[in-house]
């Protein structure tokens, strides 16, 4: 029986054990609830109690108490071998110590199993082992982290496990050689609309279906994650070939842009997936995923509503990117900027009425950089709004020396309308520093301006109006509703695109149209003017058209703040002498 | 029972192959949308003609949703277009499950939008509700 070699005659005082007192502890052993067992210092089998039967799942007609060490813990059909030697080394290291040990042992040759191991000397010369189950405690505290690491949303693994997913993924293609994955990450577009049209519930409920969606098209190999907001990523791994990737990534996009019913709803949304897959090995988490998110970036750029894959020209392209950024944001602080000014003619009195202001950069190593190019890079990085600051106040200070009667002109961004109130402060400030009437500055403006928020940017127009600001029309007949625009707010000014100035085969056409714009400038009580003018004929055909004002290389190009002074001075008094 | 739903909608066939491999595929769409249609009762009619598809769904809301979903992640069509969705007061077609009519139809082909951009959800509803009878024709044709 399990108890029969239990019967040392003496107790620890030398007293004769009495029988009754061994039944209640042999009861007692067999009662808890961790298996123990003990051994001689042969390795020996003395003692198991019953629940050691249930721990390690012994059946019956096992090796029990008499067996040496190893056939009895080999015995256990649910350790593996890893783990019987595991059991067997610490209770050989104990004997040969004599210390207490102590050790977790894991095995999942039958399912898995985690046990809390103590091997402790008697001082009989016996050890005394005893064997906890931590199964269920391990597994919750597995399924607690995963938990953790899963969005409460949509259930999807978060940022973080889908980073160890992908490590992982990585480390098996490093190793075993099995098939590099393919990170992509998506982003829905309009999805903010939703939130902000329909309320944030729709837009969670919307958010669970993309979930289920994207779910649907992923094998049981890959993954799908969620970033937070509308950021999702996919791990596919193994990746299958370089189409099949791209073929998944169009259909994603296609899945995801159709309509969605959501909460009594109709729904429709839109998606863009940067692709990235292992090159070769060596690739990193890290750049896994910051080529995805370039290819995304791209895909946006590309429109939005398609699929991009890596290249590495991305890569060049956005490290050039982030240079020029960095060096725009330097070059504020380090006064790299200067304005320049091109003097505006009126017509039939032959003399400057004004000056447009014109950025230049000074880049300290590529020279004169053209604003064309640096201007979108500055209206995305949202440094416009300081630049175009910068610009009111230089302008209004260097035209605070001129004649009076000599206005001067300031493009604004529609960025900078994006904080009317700000915009209004700023050109408030440049007047006032500058100690200049309103009625001298101009600021041209683009259609685009009108597009964004109508009532609010007519509402601060208005304002500016009421300062005396000039408002003028710029690159008139470029977009779509020009004319619609110009009944929105009665612009004092409209300046006629450069392209219609432009040399062209067809140009009776483009004469047609400087007229038809002059007149109706002149119906409207708006002043029309063209840019762009550099040859006598330009002028000739403008003149005809009914242009009243001009500017172009024909009369000055754009000149440094030091010449303008003496421009106005020989220009306007040549006139004068004239006269 | 919860409020009745119903959503309409058109979408463009994606599935290549002769006439004849297509229509066998959609007679298996049609067996399996039976099934699954009639397991969450949502009833509707599925037209397909000259390259396009058109269904009404009608049920709970949850379970037209999910039946939407389960339509929409159908790699076998694309552009859909949803004409009509919303609460209705009764079924309008509690009786029957599919309807269907190949392509060789051309009084219902030249009806249906073929570009899958009509507004016109109350045709296509018509429509629908006009190939009820043609069904039974049709299953009856198929099985002399």
């Amino acid at each position: 029986m399990t108890v029969s070699l239990l019967q040392p005659t003496q107790d620890t005082h030398g007293r004769p054990r009495r029988p009754a007192a061994i039944m209640h502890l042999r009861s007692a052993l067999n009662g808890l609830h961790l298996g123990l067992f003990t051994f001689d210092d042969a390795l020996c089998v003395q003692f198991m109690n019953e629940q050691l039967r249930i721990v390690l799942d012994l059946s019956d007609d096992a090796a029990g108490a008499g067996s040496d060490l190893q056939t009895f813990i080999e015995s256990s059909p649910i350790l593996a071998s890893t783990a019987v030697q595991q059991v067997l080394a610490a209770c050989h290291d104990a004997v040969l110590t004599r210390r207490l040990k102590l050790l977790e042992i894991s095995s999942n040759e039958k399912g898995i199993f985690y046990f809390s191991i103590r091997i402790e000397p008697l001082p009989d010369q016996t050890f005394l082992a005893t064997i906890v189950d931590m199964t269920a405690q391990r597994v919750a505290e597995a399924r607690a982290v995963e938990e953790a690491m899963c969005d409460p949303l949509t259930g999807l693994p978060n940022r973080t496990l889908f980073e160890d997913r992908v490590v992982a993924a990585l480390d098996r293609n490093a190793s075993e050689g099995v098939d590099g994955p393919a990170v992509m990450v998506i982003d829905l577009d309009r999805f903010k609309n939703v939130n902000d049209t329909l309320g944030h519930l729709t837009g969670d409920g919307l958010l669970r279906l993309v979930s289920k969606r994207l779910q649907g098209m992923m094998r049981q190999t890959d993954i799908i994650a969620r970033f937070g907001g509308d950021e999702f990523a996919a791990l596919i791994s193994p990746a299958p070939d370089l189409q099949s990737v791209s073929l998944l990534a169009s259909r994603i996009v296609d899945v995801l842009s159709r309509p969605y019913l959501v909460d009594g709803h109709l729904v429709n949304i839109g998606a863009s997936v940067g692709v990235a897959v292992t090159p070769l090995r060596g690739s990193t988490y890290a750049i896994l995923l910051r080529s995805a998110d370039l290819a995304l970036y791209d895909a946006k750029s590309r429109g939005r509503g398609t699929s991009s894959l890596f290249q590495p020209t991305m890569d060049v392209r956005a490290a050039a990117r982030r240079q020029n950024e960095n060096d725009l944001r330097k070059a504020l602080a380090l006064r790299e900027f200067s304005l320049h000014f091109q003097p505006q003619i009126d017509l039939q009195r032959n003399v400057i009425v004004g000056f447009e202001a014109l950025l230049r950069w000074h880049h300290p190593e590529r020279g004169l950089i053209s604003p064309m190019e640096f201007i979108p890079l500055a209206e995305e990085i949202g440094l416009i709004v300081p630049l175009g600051e910068w610009v009111l106040s230089q302008a209004c200070l260097a035209a605070s020396c001129w004649p009076s009667d000599i206005s001067i002109a300031v493009n604004v961004s529609p960025c900078q309308f994006g904080d009317t109130d700000r915009l209004i402060d700023a050109v408030a400030e440049a007047l006032a520093a500058a100690d200049m009437p309103g009625s001298r500055l101009e600021l041209e403006i683009t259609e685009s301006v009108l597009l964004q928020d109508a009532d609010r940017v007519l509402d601060a127009l208005h304002r500016l109006r009421a300062m005396g600001v000039r408002v003028a029309m710029d690159d008139f007949g470029t977009g779509y509703s020009s004319l619609s625009q110009l009944h929105s707010f009665p612009f004092d000014k409209i300046k006629i695109d450069r392209s219609f100035v432009k040399d062209r085969a067809d140009d009776r056409g483009q004469d047609a149209v400087i007229r038809a714009i002059a007149a109706l400038g002149g119906s409207l009580g708006m002043a029309t003017i063209a840019e762009g003018v550099e040859t006598p004929e330009q002028l000739a055909r403008i003149r005809e058209g009914g242009c009243k004002i001009v500017q172009g290389y024909l009369f000055s190009r754009p000149i440094p703040v030091e010449e303008v002074d003496l421009m106005i001075a020989r220009h306007n008094s040549k006139k004068n002498t004239d006269n | 029972m919860s409020a009745l739903y119903q959503v309409l909608y058109c979408s463009r066939n994606r599935m290549s192959g002769g006439s004849k491999l297509v229509s066998d595929n959609i007679e298996t769409i049609l067996a399996i949308s039976r099934q699954n249609n009639a397991r969450d009762q949502v009833p509707g009619g599925l037209i397909f003609s000259d390259g396009c598809f058109a269904q009404v769904l009608e049920g709970p809301m949850d379970a037209v949703v999910a039946a939407f979903e389960r339509i929409q992640c159908d790699e076998r069509h694309s552009e859909v277009i949803v004409l009509r969705s919303g609460p209705i007061q009764a079924r309008s077609f509690a009786d029957w499950s599919m309807a269907f009519t190949g392509s060789s139809d051309t009084t219902l082909s030249s009806q249906l939008p073929i570009s899958a951009v009509s507004e016109d959800g109350d045709a296509v509803l018509a429509l629908l509700k006009s190939v009820v009878v043609r069904e039974t024709e049709w299953l009856r044709r198929r099985v002399n």
